[in-house]
């Protein structure tokens, strides 16, 4: 049984998001502003964090800076301000994830799974030889198989080429016409724009959000690449 | 210091002082010049009056003698006998020994026998004088004569006359007409007595005064004149500073016309100067015609008084002239309080403003009607003489430097005018040294540009807070609307007894996450629209990022039975944009397309390269008629079709046109029946 603090100033929010966490099974404690949410880790052994941003008293940043004083807890920010400044910043500051408001609920049960399992079970897996890792995403090269989050994903072995190709290279981008080259062994003469199809249906298959990927990102007008910061 | 300069008590004392050192030093000033033939001559018998003491000496013994003469005719009435005696004892009552320095002896013109003199016994002139003065004279005839031509009408009297036994014991023949030569041997003791009070004493006294203190005057006199000017320079320094105000105060003789105060000035000032000058001639010749007799001395001393008065009042007048000017120069009002100034300035003013107040089209007619009559006048004056052609190159030159003025004075305007013109609105003219007209035109275009720099200023504020209150607006809408979708959410997993339930809240559902939606649109719009969002301009491909975004697109589009046909130029399509920034361009206008696209229809892609541009257009058919024109497309909130029943918040194409413009591209719409084109063309990158 693990435990949830949830913290934003809206009682409404709150509960909604105590409704889905207790249905998928997990224990909620409620925090209102961010010294709440301090006490409650002082009381409670608290396995996640969602915490809002915009919170009297204590706002979710300062919050979050003081909990990674002492703490490695996942902390995952909900937050109303869709600019990237807030969520850079948060990043920053120590949140190991976002979720912009108005959230879809799927997407928050998806995102508390994630980093849970990255939390508990993934955190000391070992690296095999043929084990290429970012963030969640595991490609275990001689078993041919990819796991998210330790949960298998089947794709395509095109999608699969693709994936090997990116997260071997993290932080590097590769245009349409080079990971076609890579994967199809093809000289590119205008049949690329097949690829972007593909690394779509990744993204689908590997991302929780595909439209604001975390992992498998899409640079406009060059390219495509695997986080590189993104691994740990 | 500041206390020095404003008190008054310091400025009457400096005041007398100064006038009092005027006074003194110019008494010095005239005892020093009255010393300075004492001062040339070596010793004191070498000054003029000197000898010309001796000779009236000499005259005065000659008198005698010839009173002596007179005596001696038998014939003279009671009454002539006692004038006579009385003449002539006065005449030796001079010669006493004991009253006077002046030694002498008369002899015959042979020099054997003495006929008078005023030496003790056994005394020898030569041993007692230390010059002995030799002349002669004749005694009788036509009177006394001696080398300097002095005659007395004695003649008569003596003619024939020779009962003095002195002087018919001369072995000297008398002349044919009774005269007789004499010689008089003189000459001055050395010592001076102290009783003895004679014109000599008094000679030889101011002698040795104007040796012991000549130097003592003049250095007494120069400073005092020194310390006068001193004094002067304070006054000056001081004047018209008052304690208790910063500023320069005039006085009521400072608002006096200042050429009016320096012309009575002036009269006073030459009448004091002629004055002393008067009287200082006076005393001079004074003291050359009566040296040295008791009178004289007192005279010389009202002299010198007044005169040294005259130069005290003098030095008055010009200090306060020279004040009234010093303090009208500190306060910058010479010029104002000046009538000729002030008349000659009006005047200019009148003829400045009569020629400003006339057309320019008039006043170039009437400069170059000058500049013709003077071109015409100097060249025919310059056949005959080369110094009108001189004048005439200079007349050209000048007007030549007048028109480069002109020209540079204008090159700023027109650069000005253009920068202005440019967009930059905080430009400022500089009207320094422009001619009238140009400068006029220079201020109007600075205050246009001030005008308007403001009202920009002001407008980019408003939007600034237009964006500012739609992020907080939709800020506070998102916190409620996320607990309308959560509750929605819940509610769909919860049991309803009422089939109808299922689709009503189907029905909210939709509509909350199209207000999602709409809050993201709105607050992306107004953040593109007043240019607050940050563009990170790189340089990216064009193709690569279209066949990115058909990538996301394809299958929703094959969703709606759309064909993309695309067609791409030979070669790089590298653009300076942001790609993010693009992405939603694109995104937007392929949404647009899955949209309001018909089914069945082809949309092309094409991408093209011209003109240092690539330019990327997307056409459609629409679905709807398009009864829209495209300007109004492009508004916020404004959709192809009215009845706004379809998905979509009517704010793609205006976000699309302000990403494209806030990186430097630009975004056109066509609408040609149900053909839609939207163009979006951005400069080439190298």
């Amino acid at each position: 049984m693990q435990t949830i603090l949830i913290c934003d100033d809206d009682k409404d929010i709150v509960s909604a998001l105590d409704i889905y966490l207790t249905s998928e099974g997990y224990q909620t404690v409620k925090a209102y502003n961010g010294k709440e949410a301090l006490r409650a880790v002082d009381q409670y052994e608290i396995h996640l964090i969602l915490m809002d941003i915009m919170m009297p008293e204590l706002d979710g940043i300062r919050a979050t800076a003081k909990l990674r004083e002492g703490s490695n807890v996942p902390i995952i920010l909900l937050t109303a301000k869709s600019e990237d400044a807030d969520k850079i910043l948060g990043l920053n500051i120590g949140a190991d994830d976002y979720i912009t408001k108005p959230f879809n609920p799927l997407e928050v049960i998806a995102r508390v799974k994630s980093q849970l399992r990255r939390y508990t079970s993934l955190g000391g897996a070992g690296k095999g030889p043929g084990l290429l890792t970012v963030g969640p995403i595991a490609l275990d090269d001689g078993a041919k198989q990819v796991t998210v989050d330790g949960e298998p994903v089947a794709l395509t072995p095109i999608e699969y080429n693709i994936l090997k190709l990116l997260i071997s290279h993290p932080g590097q981008v590769f245009s349409s016409a080079q990971i076609y080259e890579h994967v199809w062994n093809d000289p590119a003469f205008g049949s690329e724009n097949t690829v972007a199809v593909h690394i779509r249906h990744l993204r689908e298959k590997i991302e929780i959000d595909p439209a604001d990927p975390r992992y498998l990102k899409v640079v406009w007008g060059l390219g495509y690449k695997m986080e590189k910061g993104a691994n740990g | 210091m500041k206390r020095l300069q404003t008190s008054t008590a310091a400025k009457c004392v400096a005041v007398l002082l100064m006038l009092a050192a005027v006074f003194v030093g110019t008494l010095c000033a005239v005892k020093a010049l009255l010393a300075l033939p004492c001062l040339e001559a070596e010793s004191w018998t070498e000054i003029s009056q000197f000898r010309q003491m001796l000779r009236a000496r000499e005259d005065n013994v000659t008198f005698y003698l010839a009173d002596q003469q007179r005596l001696a005719q038998p014939d003279l009435t009671y009454l002539d006998r006692q004038q006579l005696e009385n003449s002539a004892a006065e005449y030796w009552k001079q010669t006493d020994p004991s009253a006077t320095m002046f030694r002498f002896q008369v002899k015959t013109a042979d020099g054997l026998k003495v006929l008078c003199s005023n030496l003790g016994e056994g005394e020898v002139l030569s041993e007692i004088v230390e010059t002995v003065y030799y002349d002669a004279f004749q005694l009788g005839g036509y009177g006394i004569i001696d080398d300097a031509g002095w005659s007395q009408e004695a003649a008569g009297i003596l003619s024939g006359s020779a009962s003095d036994p002195a002087l018919t014991e001369s072995k000297t023949a008398p002349e044919a007409d009774g005269s007789v030569f004499c010689i008089i041997e003189c000459g001055v003791v050395p010592a001076v007595p102290d009783q003895v009070s004679d014109e000599f004493a008094s000679l030889y006294r101011s002698y040795q005064h104007g040796q012991d203190y000549f130097s003592g005057y003049v250095w007494t006199s120069a400073a005092l004149l020194v310390l006068a000017l001193f004094c002067l320079l304070y006054l000056l320094w001081g004047a018209g500073h008052k304690a208790g105000t910063e500023d320069v105060t005039l006085s009521w003789q400072d608002r006096i016309f200042f050429d009016a105060y320096l012309f009575v000035m002036l009269c006073v000032g030459t009448a004091l100067f002629a004055g002393g000058l008067y009287l200082g001639e006076n005393l001079y010749y004074y003291g050359f015609y009566h040296e040295f007799s008791d009178s004289y001395a007192e005279e010389a001393k009202l002299l010198s008084l007044a005169i040294a008065a005259l130069a005290a009042l003098f030095m008055g007048v010009a200090a306060l002239t020279l004040r009234t000017l010093v303090v009208r120069c500190k306060a910058r009002m010479l010029a104002h309080t000046t009538l000729l100034c002030r008349v000659v300035g009006w005047m200019v003013r009148t003829i400045r403003d009569f020629v400003l107040g006339l057309p320019l089209t008039w006043r170039v007619a009437a400069a170059y009607a000058i500049f013709f009559l003077a071109n015409v006048m100097l060249l025919t004056q310059g056949m005959y003489n080369g110094f009108w052609i001189l004048l005439w190159f200079i007349l050209h030159i000048g007007v030549l430097l007048a028109l480069c003025w002109w020209s540079l004075c204008f090159h700023r305007l027109r650069k000005g005018s253009q920068a202005i013109a440019a967009g930059n609105l905080s430009y400022q003219l500089d009207t320094a040294r422009m001619p009238h007209d140009l400068k006029a035109h220079a201020e109007d275009l600075n205050n246009i540009s001030a005008g308007l720099s403001s009202a920009v200023d002001e407008q980019m504020k408003s939007e600034r807070f237009k964006a500012e209150l739609i992020t907080n607006v939709s800020h506070d809408l998102k916190t409620p609307l996320t607990s309308i979708i959560n509750y929605v959410d819940l509610l769909k997993t919860t049991e309803q007894h009422d089939p109808r339930a299922q689709d009503y809240i189907e029905v909210l559902d939709r509509k909350a996450q199209r207000l999602k939606k709409l809050t993201e649109d709105l607050v992306e719009a107004s953040k593109a629209s007043t240019g607050v969002l940050t563009v990170n301009r790189e340089k990216i491909g064009m193709a690569q990022l279209m066949d990115q975004a058909l990538g996301e697109w394809t299958e929703k589009l094959e969703a709606r039975k759309l064909t993309v046909v695309t067609s791409l130029p030979e070669g790089e399509t590298w653009v300076y944009a942001d790609g993010r920034h693009l992405w939603r361009v694109i995104d937007n206008l392929l949404s647009n397309c899955a949209k309001y696209a018909m089914e069945g229809t082809r949309i092309y892609l094409d991408l093209t390269r011209g003109k240092g541009r690539i330019t990327l257009s997307v056409k459609n058919i629409s679905r709807e008629p398009l009864n829209v024109p495209p300007e109004r497309l492009m508004e916020r909130f404004v959709r192809g079709e009215e009845s706004r029943t379809t998905e979509g918040s009517g704010l793609g194409l205006s976000i699309a046109r302000s990403l494209t413009e806030l990186q430097g591209g630009t975004f056109d719409l066509a609408v040609d029946g149900d053909l839609f084109k939207a163009t979006v063309s951005l400069p080439q990158a190298n």
